[in-house]
């Protein structure tokens, strides 16, 4: 152990002998109880309140689910939809380009570009 | 332990009278070890009420009787860590209002109210305060519990639910920083 160790634990001591055991208040058991007490209520206070949103909660999840059951047109309705606009968009680019080949007249084709006709 | 086993099951099965005589018979103990880990007379007892409130809502949650002490360590050191961190909010929020001056002058009127060894003690209260300061508030309490409080690392593995190795690293480390602060502290005539 070197100097500095010995020092600070020295140190270590003296702030042990500087901070005695001190003696309780009179008022330290009542005080003590009277916190208990305290936090009892709180927690009683708490746990209602915790109880209440928890109840809260479960019946708002119950109305959103049988909303949910009630009006199922609504989901139909939309699927539909947006797969509707989807395939609308696809045929509309094929289009597009089937047009493109479509619309050149026969003359400008090459003999290389013109397909083969089927045996 | 100071207490018979009995006596902490009464407790556990909610008998008030019985954690009453608990807590008269660990009551002086604690508020000591407290009085080590915070370095403040004037909060010592609140803190120590605050861990029988802890203790009296967490019995039931004690496994066997044989633990309590080590159980009551931790609780101990709970409240001391939450302590420590709320007073050093309070402690940056003070100061940050005061010139330098103002401080030196308030730390001067409040040294010149104490008087011979009273002050003494308050003096080194002070500069291990500070001292302590140059580590996180947990390497505090772990270093005080080790060196002031004397507890083996044993003892200290049970409190913290920590591996011995892990412990004697932390300890080291915090050593060194305290160290480091001490020596500076003397080279710069504050001791």
């Amino acid at each position: 152990m070197t100097n500095d160790d010995s020092r600070l634990d020295q140190l270590f001591q003296t702030y042990r002998a500087s901070c005695p055991d001190p003696e309780p208040q009179p008022d330290f058991m009542p005080t003590l109880w009277q916190k208990i007490e305290a936090r009892r209520s709180f927690g009683f206070a708490f746990e209602l309140w915790a109880r209440t949103v928890v109840t809260a909660s479960a019946a708002l999840c119950v109305l959103l689910l049988f909303l949910n059951f009630v009006s199922p047109s609504q989901s139909h309705a939309l699927a539909p939809t947006y797969v509707d606009a989807l395939m609308a968009d696809h045929t509309a680019e094929n289009t597009y380009y089937t047009e493109a080949i479509r619309s050149a007249p026969p003359s400008e084709q090459s003999p290389e570009q013109t397909p083969a006709p089927p045996h | 332990m100071l207490v018979e086993t009995e006596l902490i099951e009464k407790a556990r099965g909610g008998d008030s009278s019985a954690f009453n005589q608990l807590v008269l018979a660990y009551r002086k103990r604690i508020l000591g070890t407290i009085s080590r880990l915070i370095g403040r007379p004037e909060d010592v007892e609140d803190v120590a009420q605050e861990v029988f409130v802890r203790l009296y809502y967490s019995l039931d949650q004690l496994r066997t009787a044989e633990v309590f002490e080590p159980w009551l360590y931790r609780l101990t050191v709970n409240a001391a860590y939450d302590y420590l961190r709320r007073s050093k909010r309070r402690r940056e929020s003070r100061m940050a209002d005061l010139s330098e001056q103002q401080v030196r002058m308030a730390d001067s009127v409040a040294g010149g109210k104490q008087e011979g060894e009273n002050q003494q003690k308050s003096r080194i209260r002070e500069f291990m305060d500070a001292l302590f300061r140059h580590v996180s508030e947990e390497d505090r309490l772990l270093l005080t519990l080790k060196e002031v409080e004397g507890l083996s690392l044993k003892e200290l593995e049970r409190i913290y639910r920590v591996n011995e190795n892990a412990l004697k690293v932390r300890l080291f480390r915090a050593r060194q920083r305290v160290l480091k602060a001490y020596n500076a502290a003397v080279a710069d005539g504050k001791l």
